[in-house]
């Protein structure tokens, strides 16, 4: 009896104990699979890659304009306890492979690469059409945004997602952007993206004028003046095209920088510029970026514009982008009356005819028309109007203006060092740039 | 299958058995007396008697006399005298019908090792120790009385060999860390496993309260043993090697902390109460300047290294320095943070037994204050241990703890708003103390916080409501099998609530929450085992005999955690609700294990024992292909000393010696995150959108447990009569398989993997000698000294060099083929003769030149030195000064040499004196704080240089160099000083009263130029280690207590 009675017990007891072959899931996160298998997965992806590319110190927009700031002179450290930011600021070969910022930079555009080829790939799982335009729309922006960032600061980076990747030219990662961004514009005007699908993104991107802005500016970037004038002239420059930000998801210059006195701040009145890049005194831009023209006690300026709050938006491109890359394409191709048209546009703007409040009111341009000299003033108002937007860098060698070690220097920098946590994990890493 | 298995196993075991105990026959009732003696013929009290194959147990009482009521089947018996610190003595009983009164007397030899003491080696598995291969230390309920520390973990400082314990906060909810031969495991925290009376507990440190800093690898907050109170404590048996794999498998790589506590005996109910009271004060203040002077003016922030317009300056490191004075009024604001605390301890138990039926209960109430004003921790609970025989095949054992943890607390470091950081980061030429007519404190230096703020306003609370309990059935269904089953649980919640109010002032840092913030976190923590274990012991010939264990375990751990913090107070409140701007997370870690194992002991001659072992187990955590893990072990134990050969050999001056050793596998899952296999998505709060952001950590859909090798060998002697003891052992533990976040390239579309990649190896050795100077009636001494050294070595961790986060700027790295967590960083360039290298101004300077990669197997040229694939070189420019990039190298480390306590207790008549000393050797410690002061200009340098004694600019040019920061971490500290007198019978129905005067952590001998080298920033982290960076000191504590028995 008694033995029975332990008999019974033990088998129960037994029977109770679960086994090992469970799985837990964690319900605060999805699977891959489980994400792209419906239509509102696809679209928080997509908003997945607003976040990722535009919120936080991590993200692409604070390191773009970081980076390019401290390495062309736009922007001042103001301790030196933020090692990156300081090293950025001295520059050469101060910046090396362990740059967090550099690392950054390298590391979240290429996440955002990553994860918008997840949305591009899929992006035809579902039927209507309306939405493949929108998903294909959203995942070619964040993509080209990446390349476009990752050819600005590096020679050379891998386009395909696999391990140990082989490294492309800058020229080949401009190229693949604007493949994307082709493709995506015949997706958007064949069939109007889904207005379900950007009723429930953060919303501030105009879709089809952001491809246009980018094709413009990636087209600029690689030489190919005609197909930068194309896209520029189909760019509405009354629709605004924005990073939007809360007091949660907060713009990232405001919350590191600009709310305090502790990182950086810009540089001085004249927005860095020196010699005959000097903004004019009557320029109203200057006060558009800039608290006040007075430092402080400290020596302090304040900056301000896009970077007012923490709910201010960032955008994408401005007007003055536009008209610029046209000025800029049209002295190029040698126009200088086309370009001194455009440049005009820039320089007579009222602040009150800006989407953005952003005006020099000025007085035409009349200096001589040669290519040079107006390439130069092109190159002033592009280091004035776009101050602030991650482009000089980029810009300071397209104009091929004094680079570092050279005499009047104005970047400290011509490309980066590729970051340490690449070098030390693919061995087909390129030699770093010397400077 | 595993589960189908066993049944199996199990029924097959069971039938087997069974023909065994059909023959049904009459019981016979029995009366056993006597008497328990020692060697000297003075009775033993507390003797325990206990019958082979019956429930029945007896304790010997004061004049070590015992009755032992039996109802047994008649044949021969058993019956066994044990009494810890003396050898068990055994009798043949024979019963028959005829007899109902037997008389056995029994003489108690002394045996200073314990060999035939029984200890629990997990969940209801017991063994003597001379059969184990293993060591084991054992700290006692008498030795846990003495400590003055309210802490279950604290109270072992200095008594475990082989374990580092370290409290990292001075704090009275402060956390300690505890770590058995060194660190096992990298992304995995190596604190043991737990288990009281078979339930395994969680000693987690799950920050509910301290969640407004971001502080890196730091794992701030209390850790949860401290829930436990150590007067329920009856043992602890500290288990280090591979003795628990068995039972334990992937959760035994960190060794085993099993806990028994009180229960009651049979005889009339006994009382006791007892109550202290304690004080705890500020041991040691820091060297803070009231020299009334500045440098450039009085608003001149950071005057000792800030650049300086308006005045003579001179020139150094590209910084001009202000040169000229200018007077200010200097105070210590130590004087406002700190303050003398008090605390109580009252507690009551009654325990006792009738018949089948054994119980314990305790009430306890507990509160100390902190040495930071308006800290304090508060506990109370009760315990309830039952044992009933519920026939004489079959007993139930009950246990119960509830109790409630309460504390109020400050941030604790790594911001520059926790107290004692306020110190160091503030110029001190603000009254702190002034108020405005409102009665609001006013700003200090701009950015900075007041620190009476912080002691005044901040409002940090945490509540723990927690169970622990147990139903444990045992079966002895024939003779030499019993059969447990232990159903166990864990259960808590944790509330933790923060609220730093905005500040009356402006200019405060937003970074430092200018408009106020608030946290709300809830947790709950539930944690269940259910063990099934087998035992059957069987003589099979006269001098073999065999142990069998088999068993079957089953874990599941689940915690969920809700999470809401916002800024920008609505004034006048002081919860989430009052921020425009909350941010909620919830999450949910669930995991379970499961496996079965088999142990074998085969002894000769009760002097030689070999054990066997092997287990096969899996969890949820592992990749579904890896959830058939097997864990072999060995274990060889020899007693020499009771062999023939030694009894008649010039070694017989030994009065017992054993050898020892054991090898086995176990393993690790607390590297392994519960969802790690997967690629997770998860959302993020995005302007009111649904968002997805994908993991950045991809899947590994192959993980497995880090694998901890152990292999030890050891002795046991004692000389001289017994009258000295030394324990010794080797070990060596490697860890394979270790778990590492390994960074991938970027492009890969993510940041790191979790991988088995890395490779970590300990080894050590662990000696304890006790001596007992005295045993006479009225006088006796002992004294006893435990020594243990360890030496770790990072042999692989995915990357060469992997940096440690830290929010202190402390340079804390894993460099392969070095030990774990060393600071490695820039260092003062020296001459050829060891001075250091000064500039034209006589500066002190970093190490400058080049680092390359370097290729393995290449030349060191001389002055060249290599760490992890890099050849740093030194380099002097023409006129001899460094030049090039500033260098590193290993600039501290903050894992100990070794390890040594000495304690002593002397007994005179009725008074005890008893002391430990305990030391850490050869340790640095990294002191943030230090530079942090200079800087401000209130630390001992800065003055130096308002006074000339040192060059202008000497500590702007030495801010760079890190190894300014390594300080020598040694210390001795009196950690317990005892004073005890015992009263018999001081008034009718008091049995026995006893009044001590007890101190904790009186001295500390060390160079530390800190509160105390004790200490971490890192809280109960096992990477970031040894690092000063706003701690709050560990009090000085006397106690005075007064226990009574009724």
């Amino acid at each position: 009896m008694r033995n029975k009675l332990i008999l019974i017990l033990f088998i129960s007891f037994s029977i109770f104990l679960p086994s090992c072959e469970k799985e837990y899931f964690n319900p605060s996160a999805a699977g891959e699979a489980q994400v792209v298998s419906s239509v509102d997965g696809l679209i928080a992806l997509a908003n997945g890659l607003q976040f990722t590319y535009s919120v936080g110190r991590l993200s692409p927009v604070y390191n773009t304009i970081t980076a390019s700031g401290f390495s062309t002179g736009e922007l001042a450290i103001l301790n030196a306890g933020n090692a990156s930011e300081n090293f950025l600021s001295l520059g050469g070969t101060f910046v090396d492979g362990g740059n967090s910022i550099v690392s950054a930079l390298w590391e979240q555009n290429h996440l955002v690469k990553a994860n918008a080829e997840i949305l591009l790939k899929n992006a035809t799982n579902f039927g209507d059409p309306s939405f493949q335009s929108a998903a294909i729309a959203y995942g070619s922006i964040y993509k080209a945004l990446s390349l476009g960032n990752l050819a600005s600061f590096f020679q050379q980076a891998p386009i395909q997602v696999v391990s140990n990747a082989s490294f492309q030219t800058r020229e080949a990662l401009l190229a693949e952007a604007i493949t994307t961004l082709n493709n995506a514009k015949s997706k958007v005007t064949a069939t109007a993206p889904s207005a379900a699908f950007l009723n429930k993104t953060v919303g501030g991107l105009d879709v089809l004028n952001t491809i246009n802005a980018l094709l413009a500016r990636y087209s600029l970037m690689s030489g190919k003046w005609d197909d930068a004038l194309s896209a520029a002239n189909t760019v509405n420059l009354k629709a605004k095209s924005t990073f939007r930000y809360d007091d949660i998801a907060r713009n990232p210059i405001f919350d590191v920088a600009l709310s305090n006195v502790n990182v950086f701040q810009p540089i001085s009145a004249n927005l860095g510029l020196k010699g005959d890049l000097i903004p004019s005194a009557d320029d109203k831009r200057v006060l558009f970026y800039l608290k006040s023209k007075t430092p402080s006690a400290t020596g302090i300026f304040s900056g301000t514009g896009f970077f007012a709050s923490n709910k201010t938006e960032i955008p994408v491109f401005l007007p003055g982008e536009i008209m610029l890359i046209k000025a800029e394409a049209f002295a190029r191709k040698n126009q200088l009356s086309d370009a001194k048209i455009e440049l005009d546009k820039v320089l007579t703007k009222k602040a009150g005819d800006d989407i953005y409040g952003l005006g020099a009111e000025l007085a035409p341009y009349n200096g001589t028309l040669t290519q040079e000299a107006l390439l130069k003033e092109i190159y002033r108002n592009r280091s004035i109007e776009l101050f602030m937007s991650g482009l000089k860098l980029e810009d300071s060698r397209r104009f091929v203006r004094p680079g570092p070690g050279t005499a009047g220097a104005e970047r400290t920098r011509n490309f980066y060092p590729y970051p340490n946590n690449e070098r030390d994990n693919n061995p087909n890493t390129p030699a770093d740039p010397a400077i | 299958m595993l589960k189908n298995s066993l049944i199996t196993v199990i029924m097959l075991f069971i039938q087997l058995a069974l023909p065994a105990s059909l023959v049904a026959q009459d019981k016979i009732n029995l009366v056993l007396k006597g008497q328990v003696l020692d060697a000297q013929n003075n009775p033993l009290i507390g003797v325990t008697l206990a019958l082979s194959d019956s429930r029945s147990g007896a304790v010997t009482d004061l004049d070590g006399s015992y009755t032992l009521n039996v109802s047994v089947l008649p044949g021969t018996y058993t019956l066994q005298a044990s009494y810890v610190g003396y050898k068990s003595a055994t009798a043949d009983i024979q019963i028959t019908a005829d007899k109902n009164l037997m008389t056995q007397n029994f003489t108690l030899f002394e045996d200073a090792l314990d060999l035939d003491e029984i200890v629990v080696t997990g969940s209801t598995l017991k063994s003597s120790r001379r059969q184990l291969g293993n060591a084991i230390s054992s700290v006692s309920a008498d030795e846990l009385s003495k400590t003055g520390s309210d802490n279950l973990i604290s109270s072992l400082q200095g008594k475990v060999p082989g374990a580092q314990i370290t409290q990292t906060s001075g704090d009275p909810a402060g956390g300690l860390n505890i770590r058995i031969r060194g660190v096992n495991s990298i992304r995995g925290n190596s604190d043991p496993l737990y288990v009281i009376d078979g339930v395994i507990v969680s000693n987690t440190t799950n920050n509910v309260s301290q969640v407004s800093v971001s502080a890196g690898a730091a794992d701030l907050g209390t850790n949860r043993l401290a829930d436990i109170n150590p007067k329920d404590i009856e043992s602890i048996n500290i288990i280090s090697g591979a003795a628990a794999a068995a039972v334990y498998g992937s959760r035994a790589s960190n060794g085993v902390v099993v806990i028994t506590t009180k229960r009651g005996s049979i005889g009339k109910p006994e009382i006791t109460f007892g109550t202290s009271v304690n004080v705890n004060q500020l041991r040691k203040k820091l060297a803070i300047t009231t020299y009334g002077k500045q440098f450039g003016s009085v608003a001149q922030r950071l005057h000792i290294i800030n650049p300086f317009t308006g005045g003579p300056t001179v020139t150094t490191n590209g910084r001009n320095l202000p040169t000229a004075l200018v007077d200010v009024t200097r105070y210590d604001y130590q004087d406002q943070v700190f303050g003398d605390a008090m605390g109580t301890d009252n507690y009551l138990s009654m325990s006792g037994g009738k018949d089948n039926t054994k119980y314990y209960a305790s009430l306890s109430y507990m509160t100390n204050g902190g040495i930071v004003k308006n800290t304090d921790f508060t506990r109370y609970g009760l315990r309830l241990n039952l044992d009933q025989g519920i026939k004489d095949w079959m007993k139930i054992s009950f246990g119960l703890q509830y109790n409630n943890s309460f504390s109020n607390e400050k941030p604790n470091g790594n911001s520059f708003y926790s107290p004692v950081n306020a110190i160091n980061i503030t110029n001190n030429i603000y009254d702190i103390t002034k108020r405005d007519a409102n009665g609001n404190l006013q700003a200090v230096e701009p950015t900075r916080v007041n620190p009476l703020s912080v002691i005044e306003d901040f409002d940090i609370t945490q509540e723990v409501n927690r169970a622990i309990s147990n139903l444990t059935f045992t079966f002895f269904p024939l003779k030499g099998l019993t059969i447990d089953y232990v159903l166990g649980a864990d259960v808590y919640s944790q509330t933790g609530k923060t609220f730093i109010p905005a500040y009356p002032y402006p200019g405060v840092n937003v970074l430092y929450f200018a408009n106020g913030y608030a946290a709300n976190v809830t947790s709950n923590f539930r944690l269940f085992n259910n063990d099934i274990n087998a035992t059957y012991q069987k003589d099979i010939t006269s001098s073999i005999s065999s142990t069998t264990a088999l068993g079957f375990n089953y874990q599941y751990s689940r915690a969920d955690r809700l999470f809401s913090a916002g800024e920008n107070l609505l004034p006048s409140i002081s919860t989430i609700n009052g921020s425009s701007a909350v941010v909620s997370n919830y999450g949910l870690d669930q995991y379970a294990i499961s496996g079965y194992f088999l142990q074998q002991t085969f002894g000769v001659s009760n002097k030689l024992f070999l054990t066997l072992a092997g287990r096969v187990d899996g969890s949820t955590k592992f990749a579904l292909d890896q959830r058939n893990q097997f864990y072999p072990k060995f274990g060889l134990s020899y007693v020499l000393s009771e062999t023939n050969f030694w009894k008649n050999s010039p070694l017989k001056g030994i009065n017992s010696f054993k050898l020892r050793s054991s090898w086995g596998e176990s393993g690790g899952l607390n590297a392994i995150g519960s969802y790690d296999r997967f690629y997770q998505f998860s959302p993020v709060v995005n302007q009111g959108r649904q968002t997805f952001i994908p993991s950045s950590q991809l899947a590994n859909s192959s993980i497995r447990p880090e694998r901890t090798r152990s292999f030890e060998v050891g002795a046991d002697a004692s000389f001289f009569e017994n009258k000295v003891s030394l324990l010794a052992t080797y070990y060596r533990n490697n860890v394979f398989d270790l778990v590492v976040n390994r960074l991938i390239a970027p492009t890969e579309g993510g940041r790191s993997i979790v991988d088995n990649v890395g490779e970590l190896e300990n080894r050590g050795v662990e000696i304890a000698l006790g001596v007992n100077i005295a045993q006479k009636k009225d006088f006796n001494w002992d004294v006893n000294f435990i020594y243990s050294r360890n030496r770790g070595k990072v042999i692989s961790a995915g990357s060469p060099l992997v940096a440690i986060n830290t929010a202190t700027g402390a340079p804390i790295f894993l460099v392969q083929g070095e030990a774990p967590s060393i600071f490695f960083g820039t260092f003062y360039a020296k001459n050829a003769d060891g001075t250091l290298l000064l500039d034209a101004r006589g500066l002190p300077q970093p190490e400058k030149g080049t680092a390359l990669p370097f290729k393995a197997g290449s030349d060191i040229p001389a002055g060249s030195y290599v760490y992890a694939g890099t050849i740093y070189t030194p380099k002097r420019d023409a006129s001899g000064q460094p030049t090039g990039t500033a260098l590193r190298k290993i600039i501290g480390d903050p894992n100990p040499d070794f390890m040594a306590s000495f304690g002593s207790s002397v007994r005179y008549k009725r008074l005890n004196f008893s002391f430990l000393l305990d030391g850490v050797f050869g340790v640095d410690v990294f002191n943030a704080d230090r530079r942090t002061r200079q800087g401000v200009g209130i630390g001992d340098y800065a003055e130096q240089e308002m006074k000339g004694e040192l060059v202008r600019g000497y500590v702007w040019a030495i801010y760079p160099i890190e190894e300014w920061r390594v300080d020598p971490g040694q210390f001795v500290k009196i950690r317990e000083v005892s004073l005890s007198y015992n009263l018999p019978s001081p008034l009718k129905g008091i049995s026995d009263l006893n009044v001590a005067l007890i101190g904790r952590n009186l001295f500390s001998f060390d160079q530390y130029d800190g509160f105390d080298p004790e200490t971490n920033a890192g809280g109960n982290s096992d990477l970031f280690r040894g690092v000063d960076f706003g701690n709050v000191p560990i009090p000085r504590t006397f106690q005075l207590s007064l226990t009574a028995k009724f």
